[in-house]
C-alpha cells in the first residue's frame, strides 16, 4: 500500500536521487494507518474505542477518519479524487464517495474478511480485493464486484496481498498461499511467478523503480524482483524460520528497506538488501512486531503488537515510543497530496 | 481475532442475570414422566415458559432502569412496564455495540415492542441500526444470528434509502441479501451436512434466530423456512441427548461442557422443550431470549418422543461437514462422518477424528446416564491437545503467530495448556462400533504437546489399574474398560471451571498422561445389568483377542464385545470382520429415527408410528400416522 498512486511525484524524487535537477517541487504527502486500538475492548459491550482508519495531522497527532472498525486491513484511495476511498475489512469491501462520511458495503454474504484492496492507479474504476479464498474486482468503483480466479489454483488461493504495477493498467500482482500471480489483463488471467508452500505476506513495488519489487513470506523468507515482477530472487540473509509480516521501502532512499515480522522484530537493509540488520534494541521485548511503515520523511514506524506504535529516526538504530497505546496497525499508507 | 471476540459478549450475555430463586435450577431433577398427550406436552412447555419470564420479571429493581436486553424483551413479552422499557431501550441505544450478539437481541425488542415501545424508543433502535456499523462476524452461527436479524428489520423498516442503513444499502438490498444467504445456508445445511454440529453452547445461536425468522418474517416462505429448520435442529439434539444431556461429538462445546457433559445451553434446551433435564443456571441467559418468542414454536410430538421415549437401544449415523478451511486444506469443507449409539444407561458418540473446529470440537466420548446430572463428570474419553498455528490458519484468515494466544483471551482459555480435555486433531483417528471405540494417534515429532490425555471422571467408582493393562471402571450404570496402548500415568488434574477465565479447580479427576508420539485408546463400555457383577465384566474384556504395534503406524486389531473383529491402522481405512468401512455410503442421516440423503434436502422424523418430514426442496412439512 505504501508505494501506489505516487508515480509522478517521484520521477522528481528520482531525478533528486540521481544528481540532475528536479523539474518540480518536493511533493507533499499524506500519511495514513489502518489501526486497531483493542485494550479493554470486547465487542457486544459498549464501544469504547476508535479504530479504523487514521491519518496523521500537521501536528504530528492522529485524527480518525470514517468509520469504527476493528477489522479494517487495509485502505486505498481513487487517485482522482482522495474523497473515494475502500477499505477492506472483516465484512468484505467498504467504500466512500464523501471523504468518510458515508459507507456502503460493497460486497454481499459470498465475500468476507477482506486481507487487502488496491486502486488501479492507471484505471482507477478497477478495484482489486484480496480475500482468503481469491479475488474479486470491480470494474465501477465497487458498485459491483465479481471473481476474477481464473489462473489461481483451486485450493492454495488465500490471497493476503494485492498490488497493482504503477505503470501499466491491469497489472496485478496477488501473494496468495501458493505463492505470488501475476495478471497483465485485469485479473482475467492469473500465472504464478513465484512458488511458495506457504503464504505470500506482502508485496511492494519500489518508489523509486518500478521494475524492483519485494515480497515477503511466511515460510519463504524474502524476495526480490528487479524486471518487474517477473523472476524473483531470494535474499539469503534474511531467516526463513518465521513468518515475516511486511516489507516496505523508504520513498527518501532507494536502497533503505525494513521487514515487520512477529518473530524477528525490525529487519533492515540499506544496501539495497545485500546485508540486513537487527533493529530491535529500544522495542519492548518480545518484539512482536506486527507491521512496519516509512513515513514520507523517512522516519521508521513500527507497530508492536498490543503495544504503542514506535518511530525511529535513523532507521531502527534508536526507537521512541510514539502515540496509540494498546494499538495494531495493519497498513502504512502514503499518499501524494491532494486539494480535495 | 476480531470476530472470535464476539463470543465474550455471549458469554456475557449468560452471566448477566444472576440464578436467585431460579426454580428448575434449584429444583429437583425433573421426573422422567413420559407426557401422552401432545396437549399435556404442550402445557408443560407452556408452563416452562412462564417460568423462567416469571423468574426473569421478577428481579427487576423497582423504578430502575433495566439495565440489559432480557429484562427489557422479558417485560415486553409480558405486556409490563412498557414505559420504563421504553426509557430502557433510549438509554441503551445511545451506546450500541457491533455484531450480532447486539443485533438479535435489539430485533427481539424492536419486535416485541412494535405496539408497546413509544415512538422515541422506536426510532432509538431504527438509528442505531442507522450508524452503528455492525460486524459480521466469522463463524456459521455469527452468519445466522446476522442475517435473520438484518432480515428481519429490513422488513420491518422496509422501502428505506441506503443512507438509512449502516450499510449503506436500501432495505430492498439488505432484504435481498439476508434472504439469499439465509436460503443458501439452508440448503448447503439441509443438503451436505450441517457445520456446526450438535454444539453444547452454539445451538442457541441458531434456535433463537430461526425462532424469530418462524415468528415475525412476514414472508410465509421465510416463516416456514425459519420453523423448518427449528425442527430439524430440535430433531438432530433429541437424538444425541441422553436424558437431555447432549453427548457423544461436538463441532463446538468447551472446557466445562465437554467435562460436565450436562451443564450445556443444550440442555436448557432439553429442559424447555422436553423436560427431561434441570435447566442450566439462568436459563443460560440466551434461554431468556428464547423464551420470550417461545410460545410460537410447537414442538412436534415426534421430536419430543424421540427425546424421552426410547424402546430400544439404537445407532444414528449422520453427516456433517468442517468449518470452512481458508488454507492448509485440498477441501473447502472436509467431511464429517458422526456416530451415536444410545442405550438406556449410556450412550457413545463420535466422528472420525480431525478438526471439525479448530478450538471447541470433541471427537468421541461415553456418557453414562445420571439421574440428576447437575455437578457429574459423567463421561470418558481421551484426546491429543493441540496448540498449532497451523490448525488456526486452517480455519481463520489472520497472520500465523498471535492466534494461539489470542484465543486464550478470548474465551477459550485453555487452548494452550497441556492438560486441556477440549479439541480435536488431525493426529486423532477415530473408529466406533456400537460401544466400541478405537482412538489412534499418530503425533509427529515436534508436536507441541506431544502426548494425549485420557479422562477419568472423579464421579467413577471402581477403578481398577489391572495387570491386563486394561482400566475398569463403572459411571452410573455402565461399566468401562480403558486400554491404553503407550505407557502413561494417572494422576490429578485441576479443571477448568470457566472457559472464559481460565480459572481451575481440583475436584476429584484424574488425567492419565501419555506422553508418547505413537498412541491409541480403546474403550468398551456396557450396561451393568449385563453382566453377574463387576468381576464378570473384567474377565470378559480380558478374554477379548487384542493385539496392537505402535512402531510404524499405530495399528489395532480387536474383538469387541459384541463380536466384532476390528482392525484399524492409523491412515487406513478401518476394516470389520475383514471388510474395509465405507463412509462413502453414509447417507446425511440413518437410524431409527432420523433419515435423510445426501443432497435431498429432505428429513424424515419418525417415531413409531409418528412420522413427519421437512422437505426444503418443495418447502413443505408433511405428518402422518403410519397405519
Amino acid at each position: 500500500m505504501v508505494i501506489k498512486n505516487i508515480t509522478g511525484p517521484l520521477v522528481g524524487l528520482l531525478l533528486c536521487t540521481l544528481g540532475v535537477a528536479a523539474p518540480t517541487p518536493k511533493p507533499a504527502y499524506d500519511f495514513y494507518i489502518c489501526a486497531n486500538i483493542n485494550r479493554n475492548y470486547t465487542i457486544g459491550a459498549e464501544i469504547l474505542t476508535m479504530n479504523g482508519v487514521f491519518q496523521r495531522d500537521a501536528a504530528g497527532a492522529w485524527q480518525h477518519l470514517g468509520y469504527n472498525d476493528m477489522g479494517v486491513t487495509a485502505v486505498a484511495f481513487d487517485p482522482r479524487d482522495h474523497r473515494v476511498w475502500y477499505t477492506s475489512a472483516l465484512n468484505g469491501l467498504w467504500r466512500t464517495l464523501d471523504g468518510g462520511k458515508s459507507w456502503r458495503m460493497c460486497n454481499g454474504w459470498e465475500m468476507t474478511e477482506a486481507r487487502d484492496v488496491a486502486v488501479d492507479p492507471n484505471a482507477p474504476d478497477n478495484v482489486y480485493l484480496a480475500l482468503p479464498d481469491g479475488v474479486a474486482v470491480s470494474s465501477d468503483r465497487a458498485q459491483t464486484l465479481e471473481r476474477r480466479e481464473n489462473g489461481l489454483p483451486d485450493r492454495g488461493k488465500f490471497t493476503q496481498a494485492i498490488k497493482v504495477d504503477r505503470t501499466r493498467a491491469g497489472r496485478v500482482f496477488a501473494g496468495c498461499e501458493l505463492g505470488i500471480y501475476l495478471t497483465d489483463d485485469a485479473a482475467a488471467h492469473w500465472r504464478r511467478v513465484l512458488p511458495t508452500k506457504e503464504m505470500v505476506t506482502d508485496i511492494q513495488q519500489s518508489p523509486h523503480d518500478p521494475h524492483v519489487w519485494l515480497a515477503v513470506t511466511q515460510s519463504a523468507g524474502a524476495w526480490r524482483s528487479t524486471d518487474g515482477g517477473v523472476t524473483w530472487v531470494n535474499f539469503p540473509n534474511v531467516p526463513t524460520s518465521r513468518a515475516l509480516y511486511n516489507v516496505t521501502f523508504d520513498v527518501t532512499q532507494p536502497l533503505r528497506y525494513a521487514i515487520g515480522s512477529w518473530a524477528h522484530g525490525v529487519l533492515t537493509s540499506e544496501d539495497g538488501g545485500l546485508t540486513w540488520q537487527d533493529r530491535n534494541q529500544g522495542l519492548p521485548a518480545p518484539h512482536r512486531v506486527w507491521r512496519v511503515g516509512v513515513d514520507p520523511t523517512g522516519l521508521l514506524y513500527a507497530s508492536v503488537f498490543g503495544e504503542t506504535l514506535y518511530v525511529s529516526k535513523d532507521f531502527g538504530r534508536t526507537w521512541r515510543a510514539d502515540a496509540l497505546p494498546g494499538t495494531v496497525v495493519n497498513n502504512f499508507l502514503i499518499l501524494p497530496r491532494r486539494a480535495n | 481475532m476480531i470476530a472470535r471476540r464476539l463470543l465474550i459478549a455471549s458469554f456475557a450475555l449468560g452471566c448477566a442475570v444472576v440464578s436467585s430463586a431460579q426454580p428448575a435450577f434449584v429444583g429437583p431433577a425433573p421426573a422422567r414422566t413420559i407426557l401422552p398427550t401432545p396437549e399435556l406436552q404442550r402445557a408443560a412447555y407452556l408452563a416452562r415458559i412462564d417460568e423462567i419470564l416469571a423468574w426473569r420479571s421478577s428481579q427487576a429493581k423497582p423504578g430502575e432502569l433495566f439495565p440489559e436486553m432480557t429484562m427489557i424483551a422479558t417485560k415486553l413479552a409480558l405486556h409490563q412496564d412498557a414505559e420504563l422499557c421504553s426509557r430502557s431501550v433510549i438509554q441503551l441505544m445511545k451506546t450500541p455495540a457491533s455484531g450480532p450478539f447486539w443485533m438479535f437481541p435489539t430485533v427481539n425488542v424492536a419486535f416485541l415492542g412494535r405496539d408497546q415501545l413509544s415512538l422515541e424508543a422506536r426510532q432509538a433502535i431504527r438509528k442505531a441500526w442507522s450508524r452503528e456499523m455492525q460486524m459480521r462476524g466469522d463463524t456459521e452461527n455469527h452468519w445466522a444470528m446476522y442475517y435473520t436479524s438484518l432480515y428481519l428489520m429490513a422488513e420491518l423498516y422496509p422501502n428505506e434509502p441506503g443512507s438509512s442503513w449502516y450499510s449503506g444499502k436500501s432495505s430492498a438490498d439488505n432484504l435481498a441479501e439476508a434472504k439469499e444467504y439465509l436460503i443458501d445456508w439452508m440448503n448447503l445445511a439441509t443438503t451436505v451436512g450441517q457445520g456446526e454440529f450438535n454444539p453444547t453452547h452454539y445451538i442457541g445461536e441458531y434456535a433463537i434466530p430461526m425462532l424469530y425468522l418462524a415468528t415475525w418474517a412476514k414472508d410465509p416462505a421465510m416463516r416456514l423456512r425459519g420453523k423448518m429448520t427449528l425442527d430439524w435442529i430440535f430433531a438432530d439434539l433429541a437424538e444425541n441427548t441422553l436424558n437431555g444431556v447432549l453427548h457423544g461429538a461436538n463441532a463446538r462445546t468447551d472446557d466445562v461442557s465437554v467435562i460436565e457433559r450436562g451443564k450445556a445451553l443444550a440442555s436448557f434446551f432439553s429442559w424447555v422443550l422436553f423436560g427431561n433435564v434441570p435447566p442450566i443456571i439462568s436459563y443460560g441467559g440466551w434461554g431468556l431470549y428464547f423464551a420470550t418468542v417461545a410460545k410460537n414454536y410447537e414442538l412436534p410430538e415426534v421430536i419430543y418422543r424421540i427425546a424421552v421415549d426410547r424402546p430400544s437401544d439404537y445407532v444414528q449415523r449422520d453427516f456433517k461437514r468442517t468449518r470452512r478451511r481458508w488454507r492448509n486444506s485440498d477441501v473447502l469443507m472436509a467431511p464429517i462422518y458422526k456416530t451415536n449409539y444410545t442405550r438406556r444407561d449410556y450412550a457413545v458418540g463420535s466422528y472420525q477424528g480431525g478438526l471439525a473446529d479448530p478450538i471447541q470440537t470433541h471427537v468421541w466420548d461415553v456418557t453414562w446416564d445420571v439421574r440428576d446430572p447437575r455437578g457429574v463428570h459423567n463421561t470418558m474419553f481421551s484426546m491429543h491437545p493441540v496448540s498449532s498455528s497451523y490448525d488456526l490458519q486452517t480455519y481463520f484468515s489472520e497472520l500465523p503467530d498471535q492466534m494461539a494466544k489470542e484465543v486464550t483471551k478470548e474465551g477459550k482459555a485453555s487452548y494452550d495448556s497441556p492438560d486441556k480435555f477440549l479439541g480435536g486433531s488431525r493426529f486423532e483417528q477415530v473408529f466406533q462400533d456400537l460401544d466400541t471405540v478405537i482412538a489412534l494417534y499418530d503425533i509427529p515429532v515436534g508436536t507441541r504437546f506431544p502426548h494425549i490425555n485420557g479422562f477419568f471422571s472423579k464421579d467413577l467408582v471402581q477403578l481398577t489399574v489391572d495387570p491386563s493393562g486394561w482400566i475398569f471402571a463403572q459411571g452410573g450404570s455402565c461399566y468401562l474398560a480403558y486400554r491404553p496402548l503407550a505407557a502413561y500415568q494417572l494422576r490429578p488434574v485441576a479443571l477448568i471451571k470457566s472457559s472464559m477465565t481460565g480459572e481451575r479447580a481440583s475436584l476429584g479427576d484424574q488425567q492419565l498422561f501419555s506422553p508418547h508420539l505413537k498412541n491409541g485408546t480403546i474403550v468398551q463400555a456396557a450396561a451393568v445389568s449385563e453382566f453377574k457383577d463387576f468381576a464378570a465384566f473384567q474377565a470378559a474384556i480380558r478374554a477379548l483377542p487384542l493385539s496392537f504395534q505402535l512402531v510404524t503406524k499405530p495399528t489395532v486389531t480387536f474383538q469387541t464385545l459384541r463380536g466384532k473383529v476390528v482392525t484399524c491402522t492409523f491412515g487406513a481405512a478401518p476394516i470389520v470382520n475383514g471388510q474395509p468401512f465405507d463412509y462413502t455410503t453414509w447417507k446425511l442421516f440413518e437410524g431409527p429415527y432420523l433419515n435423510a440423503e445426501k443432497g435431498s434436502g429432505r428429513l424424515t422424523i419418525t417415531h413409531g408410528a409418528l412420522e413427519r418430514i421437512l422437505d426444503f426442496k418443495t418447502l413443505s412439512i408433511t405428518d402422518r400416522v403410519k397405519p
